[in-house]
This record gives C-alpha cells, structure tokens and sequence, in this order.
C-alpha cells in the first residue's frame, strides 16, 4: 500500500514539475517577446523629446520671437463624468461658452483636446477644479513679445507650430528641428525615474539685419502718417545701400503676431514685396542715370518745356506747372515730366528698357522673405507708341517699393546694385555661425561718376525749388525724389482721378549714406503730392534715425574741436 | 576521533557562517538597490523641479522682453521718466584714449579717428 503511494505521489510530482518545464518553456520561449513587450510598457514609459523652434533675435540680440511651455488641457471621455456644474465651472476658468466645451468632447475614444495652449493662470483655475477625466500636457508656444512691432518680417506660426508667414517660414528648416523619444524607467504607481538625458531639442537661433529701435521709428511714423493722411495703407523700408541689410521693414495697416488668426487679408499682406504700383516720379531714376551713364545729357543740358506739354503716341502729357527752360538738373529737381519724357526720347526706348533692368526693374530683388513678386516692365518690342512718354515717367511699370529703394541704394553706394536680405546670421544652440550673410558682393551697374553725378541732383530735389523740400533734415544733406502716380481703378482700368500712390525715396547723409529709406502711401485724403505726404515721414524717420544711430551733424563747427582734460 | 571533533566543530562553525554571509549579502544588495532606486525617485523630482523652473524662467524672460521693448521705453518717456534719443546738436563725441593726455573730443565723429 505504502509502495502503492509512493509511486503515486511521485507520478503526481513527476507530472507537476513537467507541468511547470512545459509552462515555463511555454513563458521563455514561445511567449518570450509578447511578455517581453507587456513587462517594457509597464516598466517603461516612452516620452517624446520637447521640440523648440529657434528664436529670432534682431541686430543687437532683442529678441523677436521666443518658445512659452503651456499646459493643454485634454479630457478622457471614457472616464469623463460632468455634470452641468463642472461644464459651467470648466467654462468659465477657460473663458469660453460653456457649448463651445461641450462640442469638444466627443462620446467615445479616450483622447480629445478641449483648449490648447492656455494661459497659466487659466491652467491653473481647471487645476482646483479637479474633475476626473481631464489631463493637461505641456506644449511650446510661439510667443512674439513686441506684438505688431515687424510682423510683416517676423511673420508666425499656426497652433502645431507649423511655419505659416514672414522669416518663419522662409528659415523654417533652420528654425524647427526633430525631437525623437526618450525612455524612461517606472515603478508600479506609476513614478518614473531619472531620465539622465536632456529632454528638449532646440532649433538654430536666427538673428536679423532688422533693428527694434529703427523698425519701431519706422513703424510710428507710419502710423502718424496714416492718421494724418487717412490712407488706405502705408509701406516703408529702410536699407543699408552698401550691403543691403534691411534694418527696418514696415506696412500698415499690421496685426499683432500673437493674435495672427484674427488678421484679415490687408494686415497680413506685406506691400512692401508682394504688391506692385506704377512708380511714378520715382521711376525718373532710370532715364536720369541712363542719360548721364549714356552721356546723353549732363547736368546743365538745357531742355526747353515752356510749351508745358509733349506728344507721345498721339497723347499728350503734361507738366503740373508751366516752366520755361529747364537743365537736365532741373528736370529732376522739379519732377518735370515733359523734360524727363525729352530725356526719355533721347535715350531710346532700347536704352531705358536696358536701364531699368540693369537697376531691377521687373526682376526680383531675391530678399530672404516669401511672396515677393517682381513687378514689370515690358519689352520694347511689347511698347506701344505712347510708352515712350509713359515709362519715363513712371506709368506703364508697376514695381514693389523694394524694387525702387534698391535702384536709388545704386545711387548712394557708388553704383552697385546689391541683394536686399533680412537675415543676418543663423547660429547653432551650441553657439556655432551656421549660415552668415558676410559681405554682400554687389553688381556694378552704373560707373561711379555717373552715381555722384545723380546723387548731386537728387540732392538738388531736397533743397529750394525741388520738389521734396519736406524731406530736409536739419544738420544733414539728404538726396532723394519724389513720387506721385496715380492708381489704376480696377473697374473702369483707367488711372483714377482720385487714388493715387504718393512716395518719397531718398537716403541720407547723401555724400556718405548710412541708410536708404523709401516711403510709401497709398490713397492718402486731401493732399496727393509725395513731396507733401510721404517726404515729411522720410524727414521725421530720418532724423530720429540719424540721432539713434549716433551720425554726426553735417553743419556743426568742425575747426576748433572743444579739448576736455580729465 | 580527536581529529574528527575538530572537523566537525569547524563545519559547525563555517556552515552558519555562510549562510549568515549569503544572507547579507543578499539584503545589501537590497539595500543597495532600495538605496539605488531612491536616488533615482530624487533625480527624477529634481529634474521636474528643474523643468518647473526652467518653464517659469522662460515665462519671466518674456515678460522681461516685452517690458524692455522700445514701445514699452517710449511710453516711460511720455510719462516724463523714460527713455528719449539724444538731441544731435547737443551730442559731443569723445575718442577713445589709452594713457593719461587730454580727452580729444569733437562735435564731429570723423575728426576722432585713430591715427
């Protein structure tokens, strides 16, 4: 009996440890990766690396636009339980109407976002409410700390961070960068441990040519001229003629960059580059420099324009006043049409068409910002009889305000048409220059001597008798030109007896230019002229300008220096 | 039968002596992995602390950066204490001079240039 036992007992013990053999092979082997994979999510927790897009900084480091961490407020609706209480209290501490909450939930699923990116007080109000269900995870925002201040360079981003306008979108590889995950130990209440390793990823930093203090002169005086003017939109830029840096860029009406979503169309368009305008007076630069590079006239060339109009094609075009005997100067000076369409005449339509482009005329300006056009002017054999008395004086070209500042920065610098850029440098987190804008190698398009020769007239248009006595700067000479086109009434397309575009582009000092700048406003109220709209904005960005940047006063005594002993 | 006392009396001895030095081992290595995780659950509350910290810095520097804005500085001014450009006719340049001699100062920067 006792053997009897013992040989059952052992078959039972025998069987027991083959049951355990089997369901451990069964566990390591056959089973090894699928509990593998079960024990890994329970014991690890897989994060993604916070992504932050690179700021951007202007010329002296002032930051542009900068990452905030926010809390996004997120629900479970599998465990969510509200009750018309909690939907009014969760309302009210995200500021929003309580239906416009409740659409957000959907019945099913187990993830739904109610309000991305809120402000930390808010976060923390749904924080005390502490209704089961909701979560809150932390997401980068794009935060624009000037507000409006060069929205139309800095441009923005949408919700998810995705590049939408302006040099964000331009630089947006440079900008954004790849996270990847982390993985992180945890215990079984769910604790995690030390991750040891850095968990966010930076983009690369992008610093401006763009200055805050000269973009804010710029982009006040804009303001003032629009209220003065009651224009439909303003643009001005300002430009360093030697190496093309845009130290100011500005349109108006803007928007403020952390509320980009509620921007209609007009404050989001940056004039600037993307719209075109027949240039009017402003365009005389071609025939002028034409003429003196051709040699075709000189300063004191004298032009008769006492019949106070010319025929061209079978139409006549006039002056605004009558004049007698001009020289070629005084065409200028005075924006003389029939004397420019003289000029024009002289020159040939081969001549003026080779100009315009050799100063860019209908090319575009390859600035480092999206959307820009390039305007145009067609080829000669593209004219018709009376282009040859419109183009000359600005009509029948349509051009961006770049386009005409970047041809008189060819005149300020010598003679040398240069790449308008807004980008400095862009630098690594870790300090190294990636991308440098350096020394911007001009093209040489017209020789120097005609340059000096053209920057003397244009200095001519600012003083008594010129038309552009408005831009005058006390203590500096200042070189420039008005403008005054009329626009094209998009019903009838004819020019508008009552739109027009008033400009004024000059630079200044003019022997020894810092900086260029271009005014223009579009269908100002009451006065239409450039030299009485858009010459006083020149003036008054100018001398703030000059006095900012520390230039010194032309006119102060220079021979008996004051000597201080410390 | 001497010998083998003796024998005996030392495996009497070294048997619960390694059992005791087994069992410690395995509670210091407990401990040392109880004292290993610790560590890891105060790594991991500082790095959160860091983080914290880190989000309101960033939140302080925005708020710093819009206060220092040039709009900001030119509203102080219209309050009479702020910030205003330099009236270039009052502005009096000064060069740059190593040494103990007279400060060369001018109303124009380009006749302060090195020589």
């Amino acid at each position: 009996m006792s053997r009897k036992r013992a040989i059952i007992l052992h078959t039972a013990l025998i069987f027991s440890f083959v049951m355990v053999f089997l369901r451990l092979t069964d566990l390591m082997i056959f089973s090894h990766e699928r509990l593998s994979e079960r024990a890994k999510q329970q014991h690890i927790k897989i994060e993604d690396i916070q992504v932050r897009r690179g700021v951007i900084l202007d010329r002296r480091g002032r930051e542009l636009a900068l990452n905030l961490e926010l809390d996004s407020l997120y629900c479970d609706p599998a465990s969510l339980s509200l009750d018309n209480e909690d939907v009014r209290k969760l309302a009210s501490a995200v500021e929003k109407e309580p239906k416009a909450i409740l659409s957000k939930i959907p019945n099913d699923g187990r993830f739904a976002w109610i309000e991305r990116k809120l402000e930390p007080s808010a976060a923390e109000r749904v924080k005390g409410l502490d209704i089961k269900g909701l979560g809150f995870l932390t997401e980068a925002k794009r935060y624009y700390p000037r507000g409006e201040l060069a929205s139309h360079v800095v441009g923005f981003v949408g919700i998810d961070n995705q590049a939408l306008e302006g040099i964000e979108l331009q630089y947006d590889t440079y900008l954004k960068t790849t996270g990847g995950k982390v993985f992180l130990g945890r215990d079984a209440s769910g604790r995690t441990f030390s991750s040891g390793v850095d968990i966010e990823a930076k983009g690369n930093n992008i610093v401006l040519t763009v200055d805050e203090v000269l973009q804010r002169i710029v982009e006040k005086e804009l303001d003032r001229a629009m209220q003065e003017w009651r224009a439909a939109a303003a643009t001005a830029i300002m430009m360093d003629p030697f190496t093309g840096e845009i130290l100011a860029l500005a349109n108006k009406p803007a928007y403020d960059l952390n509320k980009a979503g509620r921007a209609g169309d007009s404050e989001r368009r940056n004039r600037a580059i993307t719209d075109c305008y027949e240039p009017g007076s402003t365009f005389k630069i071609v025939i002028g420099a034409g003429a003196l590079e051709e040699k075709i006239t000189r300063p004191n060339t004298l032009f008769d324009v006492s019949k106070g109009g010319i025929n061209a094609g079978g139409k006549t075009i006039r002056d605004v006043h009558k004049y007698g005997v001009l020289t070629f100067q005084e065409v200028i000076q005075k924006s003389s049409n029939v004397g420019s369409i003289m000029v024009g005449m002289r020159l040939g339509k081969e001549r003026i068409y080779k100009y315009a482009k050799l100063l860019g005329i209908g090319d575009k300006t390859g600035i480092d910002l999206p959307g820009e056009v390039s305007g145009w002017i067609f080829p000669t054999e593209r004219w018709s009889g009376t282009s040859i008395g419109a183009i000359p004086i600005g009509q029948e070209v349509a051009v961006t305000p770049l386009q005409i500042l970047r041809a008189y920065s060819v005149i300020a610098n010598g003679g040398f048409l240069v790449r308008p850029h807004v980008v400095s440098r862009i630098v690594a987190p870790d300090g190294r220059v990636l991308v440098s804008s350096g020394e911007n190698e001009g093209r040489r398009v017209i020789s120097a001597k005609t340059a000096g020769a053209f920057r003397d007239i244009l200095k001519t248009v600012v003083e008594d008798g010129g038309t552009g006595q408005n831009a005058s700067i006390n203590g500096n000479e200042v070189a420039g030109k008005t403008g005054t086109a009329q626009m094209i009434n998009p019903v009838t397309k004819r020019y508008s007896r009552e739109k027009y575009v008033s400009s004024f582009v000059g630079f200044v000092p003019a022997d020894n230019p810092r900086f260029s700048i271009i005014v223009v406003v579009y269908e100002p109220k009451g006065q239409i002229y450039g030299g009485v709209v858009a010459a006083p904005v020149f003036r008054n960005i100018a001398d703030q300008a000059l006095s900012y940047m520390d230039v010194p006063r032309e006119d102060t005594p220079q021979r008996n220096p004051l000597l201080v002993r410390r | 039968m001497i010998r083998k006392s003796r024998c005996n009396i030392l495996v009497f001895l070294v048997k619960p002596f390694l059992v005791m030095v087994i069992i410690a081992g395995i509670f210091g290595l407990v401990y040392l992995r109880s004292g290993f995780l610790q560590l890891e659950y105060s790594l991991s509350d500082l790095e959160k602390k860091k983080i914290q910290c880190l989000r309101e810095r960033k939140m302080l520097l925005a708020e710093r950066t819009s206060l220092l804005s040039f709009a900001k500085l030119e509203g102080s001014r219209q309050a009479g204490d702020g910030f205003i450009l330099p009236d270039r006719i009052q502005v009096i340049h000064m060069s740059k001079q190593k040494g103990v001699q007279p400060y060369r100062t001018s109303l124009e920067r380009k006749y302060l240039a090195e020589p």
